[in-house]
């Protein structure tokens, strides 16, 4: 097979830091070659290298057996490279025929032809099975929809490699399987793909080659068909990876929380909460699994007193809520990881210590009364006592909390939620973002409170964490509660169905 | 030692640098506009050297005049704190202007009409500006946390208020005879003032509310939740903060500091209201605030140096015929250049900078010291050879 692209012992510095260190890459046609490494790895600095984003340090690209030189997207776009980002660059209040030919002319006349469009996109999209409806507003479309526009958008602009950045962490499992039909019809037609992601098993399931990259180099490329899952995922992280395997609880303790037939701008399709009930328990773990944007922001709202739900009740053991205000239900002895831990979980130009207290600024610990002097020594001792007890890296507690890295900042946040052994946790997303290591330490500590007898709210878009973590799997599908499952030996397939709503 | 704490050292001398620079951007703005200043003096034909010379001799060359100069920094100093404290809760109270010329009609109503003498009075003076000048920050929280109103516009509008509400008040309710202006406040009210000095007391309490507003918003459980409310709204609700009483009150506080500013003034300087009175220090103080980088304590400085220069201008008018007008033009050159140097100092790039500056600085021990090696290494040779 030839090769199509090959990318030769590239390096990128910023500032001190060196993002790809000499980094290799060679891509054939027709093949999926998978870019596998935790974030920070150097995965999208070479991606951005090879889009033209930005130039190497040192480095050469080859394409076509040609040396080149990519200035930018629009030369990399004119020499057939496409990269699809994980977040769509689309433009919601235009049609899809009018995203995929924005920007591109075929003819002289200064008049659109878009007929004559319509019917080149309408033909690449058939020859390569992207289900679109041309003429809908994006704005309507969902996720997956927005997706083929992407690809159709760089397949117009004749792109023969086509990057994908995480194309699955926004889609159902039934619209990932449409994805890999999709990215086999373009291989077949002697397109290269190079695939990012960091979801084992798509990994071993689309892939033809897989390049492993580590701090910044790259480690090795194998053949998917010589290698297993656990190769790659201590190829990924540097050492033995064991993955934890926790235990389900199956007989919980009594309600914490219950919500009764609660609604929230039941009105909205993505966004809004429609007669949900459920109850969270003592002692136990309940996911909610869901694709994003089906109505979690809500419901993470709604449990920890952000949003006042339009109808319904929430009740706990001293009766039914009243007032809905993060204080009372933080008094009441809800905790919170928030969904977004740099906008709603700190104050990045605080420090760590002071974002430790932030929640108890007025414990008689830290201050003398209501608004009072604060106890400086007591609070450094209490931050230093935290940093310690959850190996928070930093150089000093007296550090602006983003000068942090991810993880380091979500251990702040835990360590600030669970100190005063919350009733309930709400965990949103807690492992968004974070590597390897980080993630097992959020997990630990999670399972840890769970057996100290804390309920647990676990929303999570990655499926993969709620089943690992849950004792109780419940679905939500634009809104609704889908279904209720077992924890152990969850039906997979049944719950990923339930995910796509059927 | 390990790369890791290696790594978290230099990031943390990164942060020092940050930190150094952002102390000297203001300084450095300053000297750039006296440059520039010197420059437009220049080309009027005079005498830079001469011109600034006197600048300075003339508001800091005896006693008396340091004392003049800190008198005219003194409402600065209140404004200044009022518009940082608002900003440290995130909020823009544009309308000092208008809460210290309420704050002072206020008290001079109260001079003038409640008939209470010396200390007593005084104090029912200051207090009058407090409130009044609190209610009228009021107007534009109330509208701000009901409505939804944008407090900047809300605020300056109601400086214009005041301005005409105080010219009504000389003109017509307390006027002075034939003069459009106020009767000079009692006698017994005046601010104490140092034997021999212009100075008031005024400028003591200034400098304590200085102090005491510093120390709040750094070492108390509500200054703290004002700052967090100020950096990140959005987590200090989820973490249980009453943002919009906290909005409400930071708002009134600085409000208060305006009008008892504008008390101060009153009774400390001018005596009485008329034309012009307590006109500019709004929009001063907020210019001060910014190049002190809302620090209280930096403020209290800036105020002074503020006032330093506009006691100095006169002189250099009365000495070499420099138009006040320069001295204007040096002080707003000081707040664009403070401004976007602090805007730079944001920027990735001199982020980046800083850090290649901290790893260089970092490198340079460990050269040292690699050196010391060799040369130990090389004398143990020599001394093998011997």
């Amino acid at each position: 097979m030839a090769e199509l692209m090959r990318m030769e012992h590239i390096s990128k510095r910023f500032g001190t830091k060196l993002a790809n260190d000499d980094v290799s890459l060679g891509v054939n046609e027709g093949e999926v070659h998978t870019l596998l490494g935790e974030n920070g790895a150097g995965k999208s600095t070479l991606m951005n290298v090879l889009t033209g984003l930005y130039q190497p340090t040192s480095g050469k690209i080859f394409f076509r057996g040609k040396e080149t030189k990519i200035n930018g997207p629009r030369d990399a776009a004119s020499m057939g490279i496409g990269m699809v980002h994980q977040h769509f660059m689309l433009i919601n209040a235009m049609t899809a025929l009018e995203n995929i030919t924005l920007g591109t002319k075929n003819n002289p006349s200064p008049r659109l032809n878009r007929s004559e469009d319509k019917r080149k996109v309408q033909e690449l999209a058939d020859r390569y099975g992207l289900e679109v409806d041309l003429d809908a507003r994006v704005a309507d479309m969902s996720i997956g929809m927005q997706q083929r526009v992407e690809i159709l958008k760089v397949l117009y602009r004749g792109a023969d490699l086509l990057v994908l950045d995480e194309p699955t962490a926004v889609l159902t499992d039934v619209e990932a399987e449409g994805l890999f039909s999709i990215m086999q019809s373009l291989t077949a037609e002697k397109k290269a793909v190079i695939f990012i992601s960091h979801k084992m098993r798509e990994v071993m399931r689309v892939s033809d080659r897989i390049t492993v990259l580590r701090d910044g180099k790259s480690v090795t490329t194998l053949s998917c068909a010589e290698t297993t899952s656990q190769e790659l995922a201590d190829l990924m992280i540097g050492h033995r990876f064991r993955e934890s395997i926790y235990e389900k609880v199956t007989n919980p303790g009594e309600a914490v929380m219950s919500l009764n037939h609660v609604s929230l701008y039941p009105e909205r399709k993505h966004g809004g909460l429609k007669d949900v009930s459920l109850s969270i328990h003592r002692g136990e773990i309940v996911g909610v699994a869901g694709i994003d944007g089906n109505g979690q922001s809500q419901l993470a709202q709604v449990v920890t007193g952000f949003a006042q739900p339009t109808s319904g009740t929430v009740d706990t053991p001293s009766g039914k809520v009243a007032i809905y205000s993060p204080k009372s239900f933080i008094d009441a002895g809800v905790a919170d990881i928030p969904e977004d831990r740099n906008s709603m979980g700190l104050v990045g130009d605080m420090s760590i210590a002071e974002n430790l207290i932030l929640k108890n600024t007025d414990d008689e610990r830290f201050s003398y009364g209501h608004g009072a002097w604060f106890k400086s020594r007591h609070i450094h001792e209490f931050a230093e006592q935290m940093r310690e007890k959850n190996d928070i890296r930093c150089a000093s507690v007296d550090q602006p909390v983003r000068s942090l890295s991810g993880g380091n900042q979500q251990k702040v946040i835990l360590a600030r939620e669970l100190e005063s052994h919350p009733s309930l946790l709400v965990a949103a997303y807690p492992t968004r973002g974070l590597d390897i290591g980080a993630t097992e330490f959020v997990h630990d500590a999670m399972i840890r409170e769970r057996d100290a007898g804390c309920a647990i709210l676990l929303i999570s878009a990655d499926f993969d964490e709620v089943l690992k973590l849950s004792d109780r799997i419940v679905v939500l599908f634009e809104g609704q509660v889908m279904g209720t499952y077992p924890g152990k030996g969850a039906p997979v397939k049944e719950i990923s169905l339930a995910m796509a709503g059927k | 030692m390990s790369a890791i704490t290696d790594k978290k050292q230099r990031e943390s001398l990164a942060m020092r640098y940050e930190r150094i620079f952002s102390f000297l951007a203001p300084l450095v703005a300053i000297l750039i506009s006296f440059v520039i200043g010197g420059i437009v003096i220049a080309c009027l034909g005079k005498n830079p050297v001469q011109g600034y010379a006197l600048l300075f001799s003339g508001s800091l060359g005896n006693p008396q005049k340091i004392a003049s100069s800190l008198v005219s920094a003194c409402p600065l100093i209140f404004t200044s704190l009022a518009a940082a404290f608002a900003y440290k809760c995130g909020v823009f109270n544009l309308g000092g202007e208008g809460q210290f010329i309420m704050g002072a009609v206020a008290s001079v109503t109260v001079a003038l009409t409640s008939g209470v003498e010396g200390v007593p009075g005084i104090l029912l003076c200051i207090l009058a500006g407090i409130i009044v000048g609190a209610v009228w920050a009021a107007i534009s929280a109330v509208m701000k946390i009901v409505r939804g109103l944008n407090e900047m516009i809300t605020s300056i509008m109601l400086n214009y208020v005041a301005t005409l509400f105080m010219s009504y008040v000389y003109t017509s309710v307390l006027r002075d005879g034939a003069n459009p202006q106020t009767p000079s406040v009692p006698d017994s009210l005046m601010l104490y003032k140092f034997p021999g000095f212009r100075i008031h007391a005024g400028v003591i309490v200034a400098v304590i509310l200085t102090i005491l507003v510093a120390y709040v918003l750094d070492k108390t459980s509500f200054g703290f939740k004002v700052r967090a409310v100020g950096l990140n709204p959005l987590a200090s609700r989820v973490n249980g903060f009453p943002v919009k009483a906290l909005i409400f009150v930071s708002f009134i506080i600085s409000g208060a500091i305006a009008g008892m500013g504008g008390s101060i003034e009153l009774l400390g300087k001018q005596y009485r209201l008329m034309s012009g009175f307590g006109s500019g220090f709004g929009f001063d103080g907020v210019a001060v605030a910014l190049i002190a980088q809302l620090s209280p304590i930096g403020s209290l400085f800036v105020a002074i140096f503020f006032g330093i220069l506009t006691t100095g201008a006169s002189s250099m008018q009365v000495g070499i015929a420099v138009p006040t007008a320069i001295v204007e033009i040096i002080r707003a050159l000081i707040i664009i250049f403070s401004v976007s140097g602090m805007a730079w100092l944001r920027l990735p790039k001199t982020k980046q900078f800083l850090a290649v500056l901290a790893a260089r600085r970092d490198a340079k021990p460990a050269r040292a010291e690699g050196a010391m090696a060799s040369v130990a290494g090389t004398t143990g040779k020599e001394g093998a050879r011997a």
